[in-house]
């Protein structure tokens, strides 16, 4: 008898979902993994909204310009043809979120809606109030509930990936994963796996504004196990992030948009609070050092300035990292009506109301570019060739990945809006391919050896058998913490060698303390403490890779930023100057070094780094960014 | 077979809720306002009033199937429902969360001084003609008990209460009501019917007193 | 100012095992929430009387109340435990897992029925698949917009089962969050097509009119959805319904 090749996709987020309804559409079996119920994905957290050229609202708007602006925003890093593909795709992911019942935001006629997100000059993304990723996978959710009920879909919640079943010659062959309730370890063999396991903002926690289960392991342990990790050194910090001691929230850059004005006392030991501090004794920081764009200068340069006035000027209020953002100095009425959904988001978590006091922010780990090297197939029109079993494939055969957990569509920086984009287009690719795949197969059995499968599951338990025994001084969550202030302070918006060379080193300790630890739970049911030091081992060996990456790229590009190496445009110069064409050439130098996508590979002994081309063919880069 | 029939659970509650309005509902309004004719004397009560009904055509009829089948049928499927309740109200002291848990603890109240309240009435007249020759003299006699009273009392403020709230929540339950405001103010305008039933209950009662 | 952070926690083992009481001890710090002090706990779990214990299961993702994960009953009611903020709370803060559901382990719980109920009303769209048909939904006006958007919001967090008297392990009632996503379903211009179908099913044994409408929902909702509202509606719809599927055709 023929067994039906069977499909498994891990992640339950935007990218995991649409994978698997592709696959499911097209009649294979398939098993869903996920940490939790699926509709908890940290996709729900995306306020702002998915990008989408509808050219709606007179603007003129075209796909090639959207195309533009995604290449630009990640400094050229990212291979243009799946960049096009995913332009050209998105009204038509969109029509197809409204199709499933997606509260898209409507204006008076009834059509979709579209506002001005960051770095673009037209109106291109579209919203569901100020909740798009919850609406958005739960759009899908729904589409997968259906299919489940037809018994199309299996799902696994509650099941911990932890490892890939792989043959001889390194095809992946199905996964090991965990029950995280009775801890059992079980084998799942099947013909194509799909990883969706979203992103790594856990690495920076606390000071990052993903989820807590955004750890990152599962992108780590395919890396561990063979599959090439990419520019992993590019990790998009927000400027403006709520204090919290569990994770910091989002604060909208409509903030600073409306109005908002950051500063700090210019006294370090002020003790006021600080609206009784007079105007003369703040520092407004952003307007001195960007006198022509103040408090709406861009993103990372709004970052890194908060960087040098609490970490290198020691400015931060009271001594910690904090600026403040205010608010208090605008009307009332005002803010109130423009910014009501940010107020009470602060409202709610910080308990003080904005409109009374300023908010109190900090730059947070938001966004990794980098993920999973993934490959693609360009076909003639330039753009990835539709239902190729190359795209969104890693290098380890049988393997896909898509969502935050790849690296593909950002290149050095993401442009806003953008993701939510690329996890749902990148996830229905993923599912095309792993369809192309399983129908390319000459196998008809789904069932590899049993001795391999055996092999792995009892590696796996030993794994779970060694941390349970292990009895020495260190708290993994003590261990975490140390981790996310290290990442944060050495990995984090400014970068310099000797840090990033203290960072490493400094991992290299931290992987080593974690052999010491204490569990300080020895039951074998819902044991959360083991799935999180299984956790943390795993985020030790990707931090290391981010830093190695991170080490090695000598340059300021998106994202990555080392003072030493930054070109700067020559103040006050334009196309023409002798000087301006002078830095031209410099940049055009510095592309030619280090215009490369980064690819880390997982050595016993650390990560080994290579670089390999960008594809350009789409529109190559002549200008430098500028965005005077 | 059609549909709504198949969902004999839903046309079951349906009924339950249909029949606490009508004929329940509807008989307790008119039993209040006949029992307020006390007021006007012994003679006027017994020869006026309770005399004209009880000389209705196909009375056992009506009081079998409009009085007492449905209102068993009210109270049998109701105390099944009641079986569901879990209120915990110190946790949700909320004011329509104390009328959900009332709604049902009247029902059983009610239930109790019915068996009472009809036994000494109703069937106690079907082998002792003379209590309803003079039901005017009887009630006397057993309100001017103060604990009679007082359980009369209780179980026509129960019944009242239990009428007015059950109005308020079939009109959610139908779909009269949806929104918030709706449902708040309707709740307003059955605490004055029930306010208004109460004071007629109540008058009625005084006036079998002596 | 307050020194400490007592926490009082009813923790149990495994699904089967009987739950017990323990109290802690934190040093207070400002702009702590439950989740956050859960944290902490979780790195020195330490009773009050000084015993080491096992750190306390419990489920959170999110922290800014969107993925419904982390409910608990705190201080008696059920809410999401991130949003709940220290300094708003009596101490000692009781925390508890949410109620009505089975207990995993601690403050963790299963949610499965909610998925159940879900799945029971079909509550999605029934689109022909994924694929792009180049054409998106009929136009929405802007007010139904804003009534459905409510509706959507609903995290499944399940505090509102939790409050309400009549679910339980007592009951089938389905509860009223997968109610109120009939509501949304309905009322969405291609969901509508299966407006009878759902209506049918919280027509049954379990559904819609095992709401005793004690409102409890509506007032603990985190998101401030309209249960009641939504149950309003459902009843018009399906004493429509009704009529029709007695007296009309079919
Ligand atoms: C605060 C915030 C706001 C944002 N706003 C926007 C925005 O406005 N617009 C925009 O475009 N983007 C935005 N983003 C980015 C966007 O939300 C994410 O990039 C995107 O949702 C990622 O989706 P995903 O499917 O890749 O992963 P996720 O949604 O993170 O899902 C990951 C899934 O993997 C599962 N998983 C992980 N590990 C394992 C394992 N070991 N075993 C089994 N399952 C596992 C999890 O259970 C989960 O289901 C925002 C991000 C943040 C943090
Ligand atoms: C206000 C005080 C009340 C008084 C004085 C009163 C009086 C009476 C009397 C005199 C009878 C006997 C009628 C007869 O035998 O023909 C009766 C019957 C009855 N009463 Fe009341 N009643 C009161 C309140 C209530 C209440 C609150 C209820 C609850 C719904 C109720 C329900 C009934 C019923 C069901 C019967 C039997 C009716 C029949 O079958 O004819 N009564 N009542
Ligand atoms: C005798 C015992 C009685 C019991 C046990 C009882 C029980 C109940 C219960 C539990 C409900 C709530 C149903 C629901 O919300 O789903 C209810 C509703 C109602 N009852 Fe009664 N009842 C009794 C008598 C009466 C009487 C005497 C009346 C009339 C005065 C009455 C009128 C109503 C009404 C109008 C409703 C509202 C139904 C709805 O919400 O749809 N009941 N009853
Ligand atoms: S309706 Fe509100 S309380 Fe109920 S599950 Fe949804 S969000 Fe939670
Ligand atoms: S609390 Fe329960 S009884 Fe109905 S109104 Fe809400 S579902
Ligand atoms: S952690 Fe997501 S709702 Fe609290």
């Amino acid at each position: 008898m023929k067994i039906p090749l069977q499909a498994i996709v891990i992640g339950g987020g935007l990218g995991g979902l649409w994978a698997a309804l592709r696959i499911a559409d097209a009649g294979f079996p398939l098993q869903l993994f996920s940490l939790f119920e699926v509709k908890r994905s940290h996709s729900v957290c995306a306020q702002g909204g998915i990008n989408a050229v509808l050219d709606t609202k007179g603007e003129r708007d075209s796909v090639r310009q959207h195309i533009i602006d995604t290449i630009k925003g990640g400094e050229y890093l990212a291979n243009q043809p799946p960049i096009k593909s995913l332009c050209e795709h998105a009204p038509g992911l969109i029509r197809t979120f409204e199709r499933m019942g997606v509260t898209f935001s409507r204006t008076s006629e009834g059509i979709l809606d579209q506002r001005l997100f960051g770095g673009v000059k037209n109106r291109r993304t579209c919203f569901a109030g100020a909740s798009t990723g919850q609406q958005l996978l739960y759009g899908v959710d729904q589409q997968v509930r259906r299919l489940e009920s037809l018994g199309r879909i299996e799902k696994f919640e509650w099941w911990e990936f932890l490892s890939l079943l792989q043959d001889a010659d390194g095809t992946c062959r199905g996964i090991v994963a965990m029950d995280l309730r009775s801890l059992e370890v079980r084998a799942f063999p099947a013909e194509v796996v799909v990883l969706a396991t979203g992103g790594f903002g856990q690495l920076y926690a606390p000071k990052t504004t993903t989820s807590t289960n955004c750890t990152g392991a599962a992108a780590s342990r395919c890396y561990q196990q063979g599959a090439r990790f990419a520019n992993a050194e590019f990790f998009q910090f927000h400027p403006t992030a709520m204090l919290g001691n569990d994770k910091t929230r989002l604060m909208s850059e409509a903030a600073r948009g409306e109005g908002g004005r950051i500063w700090v006392p210019r006294n370090p030991g002020e003790h006021r609070p600080p609206r009784s501090i007079p105007e003369g004794e703040r520092f407004y920081f952003l307007e001195e050092f960007f006198p022509a764009y103040g408090n709406t200068v861009a993103r990372d340069e709004a970052a890194r300035a908060i960087w040098r006035v609490t970490r290198q000027m020691g400015l931060g209020i009271g001594g910690s990292d904090r600026v403040y953002l205010d608010l208090t100095h605008l009307d009332r009425g005002f803010v109130s009506k423009r910014l009501g959904a940010i107020l009470d988001i602060y409202r709610k978590f910080a308990g003080t109301d904005p409109l009374n006091a300023p908010m109190e922010i900090f730059p947070a780990a938001h966004y990794p570019m980098g993920g999973l090297w993934v490959d693609f197939e360009r076909d003639a029109s330039g753009g990835m060739r539709p239902g190729s079993p190359s795209n969104q494939a890693t290098n380890i055969p049988g393997l896909y990945a898509c969502g935050e957990c790849d690296y593909a569509y950002h290149g050095a920086n993401r442009l806003g809006a953008n993701s939510l984009l690329s996890a749902s287009f990148s996830g229905r690719v993923a599912g095309e391919s792993a369809v192309s795949y399983l129908k390319g197969l000459v196998r008809d059995s789904a069932v590899p050896s049993e001795r391999m499968l055996r092999a792995e599951v009892e590696r796996q338990t030993a794994i779970n058998q060694a941390f349970m025994e292990s009895d020495g001084p260190e708290n993994p969550y003590r261990l975490h913490r140390e981790l996310g202030e290290l990442m944060t302070s050495k990995v984090g918006v400014v970068r310099t060698n000797p840090d990033l060379e203290m960072a490493l080193e400094e991992l290299q300790r931290l992987r080593e303390r974690l052999r010491s630890v204490h569990l300080g739970d020895s039951r074998t049911w819902a044991n959360q403490t083991l799935a999180f030091t299984r956790q943390l081992r795993d985020m030790i060996e990707l931090a290391m890779a981010v830093a190695r990456s991170a080490l090695e790229r000598d340059e300021c590009r998106g994202a990555h930023y080392k003072a030493a190496f930054k070109i700067p445009i020559p103040d006050g110069t334009f196309p023409g100057d002798p000087e301006y064409e002078d830095y031209r050439m410099r940049w055009k130098t510095n592309n030619d070094r280090w215009l490369k996508t980064s690819v880390a590979e997982w050595t016993p002994d650390g990560p080994r780094i290579r670089y390999e081309e960008v594809d350009l063919s789409v529109y190559p880069p002549t200008d430098p960014r500028d965005y005077r | 077979m059609n549909a709504s029939l198949d969902h004999i659970h839903f046309l079951l509650r349906r009924l339950h809720s249909l029949f606490g309005l009508i004929p329940i509902g509807a008989f307790l309004t008119f039993h209040l306002w006949e029992n307020s004719q006390s007021r006007f004397g012994a003679d006027h009560y017994n020869l006026e009033v309770v005399s004209a009904l009880q000389e209705m055509n196909y009375l056992p009829f009506i009081e079998l199937f409009v009085i007492a089948l449905p209102l068993l049928l009210h109270a049998a499927y109701g105390l099944a429902i009641s079986g569901q309740m879990r209120a915990e109200l110190s946790r949700y002291p909320y004011a329509r969360n104390r009328f959900y848990w009332l709604q049902r603890i009247s029902g059983i109240g009610i239930l109790a001084f019915l068996l009472f309240h009809v036994g000494t009435t109703r069937i106690q007249g079907l082998w002792q003609p003379a209590v309803r020759d003079d039901l005017y003299g009887h009630m006397q006699t057993l309100l001017t008990d103060p604990l009679v009273f007082g359980l009369y009392t209780l179980g026509l403020l129960l019944s009242v209460f239990h009428l007015v709230n059950g109005l308020s929540t079939m009109a959610i339950v139908w779909g009269l009501t949806t929104s918030a405001q709706a449902q708040r103010l309707f709740g307003y305008l059955c605490i004055g019917l029930g306010l208004l039933l109460g004071a007629i209950g109540i008058h009625g009662l005084l006036g079998f007193l002596p | 100012m307050k020194e400490w952070i007592h926490l009082r926690i009813r923790r149990q083992d495994g699904p089967e095992t009987p739950p017990y009481w323990q109290t802690f001890r934190l040093p207070y710090a400002p702009d702590q929430n439950v989740v956050s002090v859960l944290m902490c706990l979780r790195e020195n779990p330490m009773t009050t009387d000084g015993r080491q214990v096992e750190p306390v299961a419990w489920d959170h993702n999110c922290m800014e109340e969107v993925c419904g994960s982390c409910a608990m009953s705190i201080n008696g009611v059920p809410r999401p435990s991130c949003s709940a903020l220290i300094d708003d709370l009596e101490q000692p803060i009781v925390l508890e897992p949410l109620p009505k559901f089975p207990v995993v382990r601690d403050l963790l719980v299963d949610r499965a029925r909610m998925d159940a109920g879900l799945r029971r009303v079909k509550a999605w769209i029934e689109i022909d698949g994924i694929w792009d048909i180049h054409e998106g939904a009929p136009r929405i006006s802007p007010a139904e917009w804003s009534a459905s958007y409510l509706y959507s919001r609903c995290m499944s967090c399940g505090c509102c089962m939790a409050a309400c008297p009549q679910f339980g392990p007592q009951s089938d009632f389905i509860g009223p969050a997968p109610l109120a996503q009939v509501r949304l379903m309905n009322a969405h211009p291609t969901g509508r097509y299966d407006k009878t179908e759902r209506l049918h099913r919280i027509m049954a044994s379990g559904g819609l009119s095992d709401c005793g409408n004690a409102q409890n929902c509506v007032r603990v909702c985190p998101k401030e959805i309209p249960l009641t509202t939504a149950i309003g509606e459902l009843g018009r719809q399906t004493t429509l319904q009704s009529l029709k599927d007695l007296f009309g055709q079919g």
